[in-house]
């Protein structure tokens, strides 16, 4: 039996109070981007708006943001469906996987970007094993893959970090829902292959979604991640949202405030992603 | 809903692509295998070898020299040491504050239904998951005004903003699947509701609460946006260290740091993981950190421990 009571009132008025200091930034971001706050604050005036909705130095930033944030997330959820589905057994080799792709779980934003620096950098640990190989002969010869236009640094690190989250998940769900489902449906003469694809997959894909809309939201959010490791050209959003928001000259400040706005909408619009794909895992699992 | 067994056919395979255990598909095995180990094993030691090398010119495989000056660092009562305690007790602080904030936040959350379910769940999961940056960004004048910005009083507060947003979700996950009958019962023999609550369901969750704090800590633990803007310059935590350390080029402080906010998070969750599985006592079906949990709330409880 789950807890259940009538009145909604008390537990909207607490959801309400954590929100608030978003709301609280939402509002003040909103007054500073249209010149009623903030050290910018000049009157009423769109300018700041139309300046960051004119430059295409930020659209641009955004559009890296989404592709690698997506690219990362999509890495990531392949490599924990396939140890999912993997290594869903009781032997040593999977418990060994299953563990080993759960270490990262707890390792910070930071310590990963750090560590992509050391390892992934033009004189990092790949590419001496590189010149170890007699693959390269010098480190322009490899490929840079820190602070990048394609973001591949960034993209490879931010997967290897949520597998583990995406992996727990993944394992969550095959053991609460799966093997019933799957047994059923080979009892009605399903092959191993029709299975994993018509009952395995899909069950997957609906109990993974929100976890996967979460991490995306996660990586694309991410200032550490993208400060170490983004392309300066393009910018990538929240680098860009600091930056102008530190900016000595006060009308940069200003479309800092807008850009903050901007983030914080699209958190909302994230947020609403969630939510409905969370509520469609829930009906599936009631 | 019952089915009839198909002839000849016994119990389904647990693990449909593996059922033909070909040579090349035990090979892919062992190569994901190797690349787990290596992914879970390599960083924490690489650091380790960093944060003691003296000279590691590239191309050298492995440092040429060796020092101990970053760990001494720290054991010296140095900036990163004092950063560490700085970390520590902001983090316990959130994770303690979060779980008093959050717990009957979750619990309420938990008792809505329908469209005020969605959209209560939704805004208790907006500071956790709304941008950091734009989350500082959009409070620091806020903090200034209250004169709390520069302040570890005013970081703590900031952090909370996310954290408190995680474990509201998380308590949302636990209280969906707490079983009331002992609370239930405990009512029925005369109990009021604050002595349920202090009695009953808190003893009850003690595991998931332990697990909270932990999840809170964390939240803190590795915070970067948030410490900045609202810390203003004059909060030093680990994780700003590491950022400072690897944009001016100490690789060995750098990773010593990186070390150390690895160690103690990896710690909590060895001890969160084995407290929770001998806590998970029928009465309290435990949520989110504990067990296998399906495709709804506890499995997807927002964990960004950078958040």
């Amino acid at each position: 039996m789950t807890a259940r009571a009538s009145g909604s009132a008390p537990g909207a008025a607490l959801a309400g109070l954590v929100a608030a200091p978003v709301v609280v930034g939402l509002g003040y971001s909103a007054a500073a981007a249209i010149g009623l706050a903030g050290p910018a604050a000049r009157g009423l005036s769109l300018v700041h708006i139309d300046r960051v909705m004119r430059d295409a130095t930020v659209w641009r930033g955004l559009a890296w943001t989404i592709y690698a944030a997506a690219l990362a997330t999509a890495l990531a959820t392949a490599a924990a469906v396939a140890v999912a589905i993997g290594f869903r057994g009781t032997g040593i080799g999977d418990r060994l996987a299953r563990i080993a792709a759960l270490v990262p779980f707890p390792i910070p934003y930071v310590v990963a970007a750090a560590g992509a620096v050391l390892v992934l950098g033009q004189s990092g640990l790949l590419a001496r094993l590189a010149a170890a190989a007699g693959v390269i002969h010098d480190p322009s010869g490899f490929p840079p893959l820190v602070l990048d236009r394609p973001g591949l640094g960034f993209i490879l690190t931010f997967a290897w970090k949520e597998v583990p989250f995406l992996t727990f998940v993944a394992v969550s769900v095959l053991a609460t829902r799966g093997q019933q489902l799957e047994e059923t449906a080979r009892t009605l003469g399903a092959s191993p292959a029709a299975t994993l694809r018509r009952v395995t997959v899909p069950l997957l894909w609906r109990g993974l979604a929100p976890a996967v809309v979460l991490v995306f939201i996660f990586i694309a959010g991410t200032y550490e991640g993208a400060a170490l490791l983004g392309p300066t050209d393009p910018l990538p959003f929240a680098v860009a949202t600091y930056e102008r928001y530190q900016a000595l000259d006060l009308t940069l400040r200003g479309d800092g405030f807008v850009l903050t706005l901007l983030g914080l909408i699209l958190g909302l619009a994230a947020v609403a992603v969630f939510e409905w794909t969370r509520a469609r895992a829930e009906r599936l699992r009631s | 809903m019952t089915h009839a067994p198909v002839p000849g056919r016994t119990t389904a395979a647990p693990i449909p692509v593996a059922t033909g255990a070909s040579p090349g598909w035990r090979g892919v095995r062992l190569a994901m295998v190797t690349l787990l180990v290596i992914s879970a094993v390599g960083p924490p030691a690489l650091l380790a070898m960093l944060s003691a090398s003296q000279s590691w010119f590239y191309p050298a495989l492995l440092p040429t020299g060796w020092t101990a000056d970053a760990w001494s660092a720290v054991v010296r009562r140095g900036p990163l040491a004092r950063a560490v305690g700085t970390s520590v007790v902001l983090g316990l602080t959130t994770g303690v504050v979060g779980c008093v904030l959050a717990a009957p936040i979750g619990r309420a959350l938990a008792r809505l239904h329908g469209a005020a379910r969605h959209v209560a769940v939704a805004a208790a999961v907006l500071p956790a998951a709304a941008p950091p940056i734009a989350v500082a960004t959009g409070l620091q004048l806020t903090f200034v005004r209250a004169q709390l910005a520069g302040t570890p009083v005013g970081v703590v507060l900031a952090h909370l903003v996310p954290a408190v947003g995680v474990l509201s979700f998380f308590f949302f996950a636990v209280f969906t699947a707490y079983d009331t009958r002992l609370d239930d019962e405990a009512r029925s023999l005369g109990a009021s509701p604050r002595q349920v609550w202090l009695r009953v369901t808190l003893p009850t969750l003690r595991p998931q609460l332990g697990a909270g704090v932990g999840l809170g800590f964390l939240v803190s633990w590795g915070q970067v946006p948030l410490t900045l803007v609202i810390g203003g310059g004059r909060v030093h935590t680990l994780p700003l260290e590491v950022m400072g350390y690897v944009q001016a080029g100490e690789t060995r402080f750098a990773a010593a740091a990186a070390l150390l906010l690895i160690l103690l998070p990896i710690v909590l969750l060895l001890v969160a993981s084995a407290r929770l599985v001998r806590g998970s006592a029928p009465a309290s079906a435990p949520a989110p950190a504990s067990a296998p949990a399906p495709a709804s709330a506890p499995a997807s409880a927002p964990t960004r421990v950078s958040a």
